[in-house]
């Protein structure tokens, strides 16, 4: 079972969107040109993240079957499923997360991000991971003060100039809407603020280094619904700068924050499509137990 | 209304088949047998702890006896002019160098065979005897009133024994045979008069001294290399430095007083702050614990100087870079030493370590670093070797447990943004686990300090503060230590004695650092947890 509404081959990059990080190369090599077979079709966005029938497995047993899906720049993609069923594991093949777990393996099919194969030997993970940034089901800022959270991924990169890191700070503060609540106290820990503040550090964190995609692994599922509300907001707010793949259970949330939402069951795509029409016309029987609420 | 249902209603005994143990339910009796476990490790804990401070407390009081006993029986009187004369002991010492400097020369550089070289220092030796033999009138003096201030300490210690026997009489019911011992009342003001009144003597001695010393310098040959005869300057500036204390000594002498009484806290300063470790002496014993603390910390510095980067740098390796097989063979290889018992490792440490040392030492090509090369095969970087070798398990494995305990969701965090795994390690999960670690340290340092068999088979045992002027070679220094002393002390002191209690002390301190070790240790552990979620 493969994806229903979306064209059934990958898009070529448009020459006509730089982006901010083009500069820096994903490769060691040159990036091959690539494009799909017949690649002049136009689909509404512009495709990002091109996953071509890719298989995972955990050692023995197979995670994800032949998925493929196109994520679009600068939308907020939704995947939705029940739990087990593989949303949260194509979401860490992203930016390679899963390279940490012993024992998996990408066995066929490509994930190619503006064309590039992200899990081609001479890709630079750590130079995926600046590009793919991400955000945890459960908040982790480390144990230093919030300014230095913010700081982190620069001061990697060899950043150290005051002025830059604290402009840097602030934009990204203020992008994600903690700026007036934590200004004051930049210098004390990060793990000192409540549930939903740590949860906006972490994404402050991530956009400090200016990713092209923002993977968040259910965001809100460890906050109160006051912070989720915020999460949310800041979700839509971001979704300007930022392509944003989101895992989540609660289907309000997909239905309220996302453009497009992928329904997954058992390890496979079911349905891939506008949110509206998921949620209100989907065309497959599965999808429209799920989102009803009959199961999951 | 119903009647109320009879409490021995057949269907609600739900005790009936309870098994019963001493006729308590099975339950209670574990709890009981657990109970009384732990009750009884609590009574044990305290019984020790009670018995090392009432043995160690005694020695304060026996000590400040000592001390009064020194002082009423004109030991301290006497050993103001013994002092005088180990000074020039020391200036003797340092002629004999500047002898043997000024032979080298000869021989080596002008080639000279050792007879012409020896014809050639018949002037410097006369100097040398002249200025050796200053020292006799005062040296005669000294020993006359040596044997006069023991004798009068023996009259002393042969009466408070004999108070003793009368004591233990009086114990016994024999009053009669009590009454019949004859107890000596020491006067001491008379027998001391036999010291003070050597004072004009020891004026006229120590007058002699000074002036034949300058005599003895005023005719010192003049040594041609210039090296030496900087040396030779030297010489003089120490003697004229030395003969400027001598009114210092008369005026103690002098001024000095044996009804003086002696402080209650200098029973614990002599102690605490003493240099010498002296005991089974003719003349007086003295406790000071300095030289064994010295040599216990010396030998736990160099321990933790090897053992912390080994044992941290395994850790993290382990913990953050090993594959799963890795982690199966060097986990329980490290924690395997801790299974050698500590006497084989001191075994190895005398037949090989110590040995190999030494032999490694006396390589040429090894002469430039510090403290090489050395003879005594039993020092303190013996026996910090062997000691980092016990230090390591314990380190490894807590920093290792503090690594672990990083949660999983900081690395993912860090590894997120792009950080390589070497920059996680440095910057994340080691400033996470700190805490975890200098605690392991501090653990290991524990074990180290209080570790016997090995440093009283490999540190050299020899009761002396590490010669600190020597640089860095000081750790080629052989010492004793606090454990060594009392393992090697404690099985020939007669119960009761002084000396028995001291080794008590010396127990008590090591007790109180180990206290204070742990205690610290886990106050870091608290104090900077993590907690995350």
């Amino acid at each position: 079972m493969t994806a229903l509404n979306v064209p059934a081959f990958a898009m070529d990059i448009s020459p006509s969107k730089p982006s901010a990080s083009e500069a820096r190369p994903l490769t060691t090599v040159p990036a091959r040109a690539t494009s799909g077979p017949g690649g002049s079709s136009a689909p509404v966005g512009a495709t990002l993240i091109d996953i071509d029938h890719l298989n995972f497995f955990y050692g023995a047993s197979q995670a994800l079957h032949g998925i493929n899906l196109q994520i679009e720049e600068k939308k907020v993609t939704a995947f939705i499923g029940p739990s087990g069923c593989g949303k949260s594991t194509l979401l860490r093949c992203l930016n390679r997360m899963n390279d940490l777990i012993e024992g998996t393996r990408v066995a066929g099919g490509k994930i190619k991000i503006r064309g590039v194969d992200i899990y081609d030997p001479t890709v630079d993970v750590i130079e995926l991971r600046k590009r793919v940034g991400m955000v945890f089901q459960k908040s982790n800022p480390f144990p230093k003060s919030i300014y230095e959270n913010i700081t982190y991924g620069l001061r990697l990169q060899g950043r150290s100039n005051k002025a830059d890191l604290d402009a840097v700070v602030e934009k990204s503060l203020r992008g994600a809407a903690l700026w007036d609540e934590v200004k004051d106290r930049l210098n004390s820990s990060g793990l000192g603020l409540s549930g939903g503040q740590q949860q906006r550090l972490c994404i402050a964190r991530a956009i400090a280094v200016e990713p092209e995609v923002i993977l968040m692994d259910e965001p809100c599922a460890a906050l109160d619904p006051i912070a989720t509300v915020k999460v949310e907001e800041l979700i839509q707010s971001l979704r300007e700068r930022f392509t944003i793949v989101i895992v989540t259970h609660n289907m309000q949330q997909a239905a309220r924050c996302s453009d497009k939402t992928a329904f997954f069951y058992m390890g496979k795509l079911i349905e891939y499509a506008d949110t509206r029409n998921i949620f209100t016309k989907p065309s497959n029987p599965q999808t429209e137990a799920y989102v009803s609420g009959r199961f999951g | 209304m119903d009647a109320p249902r009879p409490a021995h209603d057949p269907e609600f005994l739900v005790n009936k088949t309870r098994v019963r143990v001493l006729g308590l339910s099975l339950d209670d009796a574990v709890k009981f047998f657990f109970g009384g476990n732990a009750f009884i490790s609590v009574v044990v804990l305290t019984l020790i702890t009670y018995f090392l401070f009432q043995e160690g407390f005694g020695f304060f009081g026996q000590n400040q006896r000592s001390l009064l006993t020194y002082r009423q029986a004109g030991l301290e009187y006497v050993d103001f002019i013994r002092t005088q004369e180990s000074g020039h002991t020391a200036l003797t010492r340092y002629i004999s160098d500047l002898r043997l400097r000024q032979f080298n020369e000869l021989t080596t550089v002008r080639k000279l065979d050792l007879e012409a070289a020896n014809a050639q220092l018949a002037a410097f030796d006369e100097f040398s005897g002249q200025f050796s033999d200053g020292v006799d009138p005062l040296r005669g003096l000294l020993s006359d009133l040596t044997e006069q201030a023991t004798a009068i300490k023996t009259k002393f210690l042969v009466a408070e024994d004999k108070k003793v026997e009368r004591q233990q009489l009086v114990d016994a019911g024999k009053s009669v045979e009590a009454a019949a011992v004859k107890i000596d009342q020491i006067d001491f003001p008379a027998e001391l008069k036999v010291l003070t009144g050597a004072l004009p003597l020891y004026r006229t001695a120590s007058a002699e001294f000074a002036a034949k010393l300058t005599a003895a310098l005023a005719k010192a040959p003049t040594l041609s290399n210039p090296e030496l005869a900087t040396r030779l300057i030297r010489l003089r500036e120490l003697t004229s430095d030395y003969i400027a204390t001598f009114p210092a000594t008369l005026r103690s002498l002098e001024t000095w007083d044996y009804t003086r009484p002696v402080p209650w806290y200098q029973s614990a300063t002599s102690f605490i702050t003493g240099r010498q470790w002296l005991t089974a002496s003719f003349w007086q014993d003295w406790y000071g614990i300095v030289p064994l603390f010295m040599g216990s910390l010396m030998v736990s510095l160099v321990a933790l100087l090897i053992a912390v980067p080994f044992g941290v740098g395994a850790a993290i390796y382990i913990n953050q870079m090993a594959s799963a097989r890795e982690q199966r063979i060097v986990k329980p290889c490290i924690e395997f030493i801790s299974a050698f018992p500590s006497v084989v490792l001191g075994f190895f440490g005398i037949a090989v370590l110590g040995q190999a040392l030494r032999l490694l030492s006396q390589q040429e090509w090894l002469a430039w670093v510090p403290g090489f090369p050395f003879s005594e095969r039993l020092n303190i970087l013996t026996a910090g070797c062997l000691l980092a070798l016990i230090a390591v398990p314990t380190i490894f494995t807590l920093a290792e447990d503090a690594l672990q305990n990083v949660p999983k969701a900081f690395k993912e965090a860090s590894f997120a943004l792009g950080a390589t795994r070497l920059q996680t390690i440095i910057r994340i999960v080691v400033p996470a686990s700190l805490s975890g670690i200098i605690s392991a340290v501090l653990l290991g340092l524990g074990r180290v300090i209080g570790e016997t068999m090995v440093v009283l088979l490999c540190a050299g045992n020899r009761i002396a503060i590490p010669d600190f002027t020597a640089g860095l070679a000081v750790i080629t220094q052989p010492v004793h230590t606090m454990t060594g002393i009392i393992a090697q002390e404690m099985g020939e002191v007669v119960q009761g004695s002084i000396h028995y209690r001291a080794l008590f002390v010396v127990g008590l301190v090591l007790f109180f650092l180990s206290l204070a070790i742990n205690f610290l240790a886990q106050k870091i552990v608290r104090k900077y947890r993590i907690s995350i979620g």
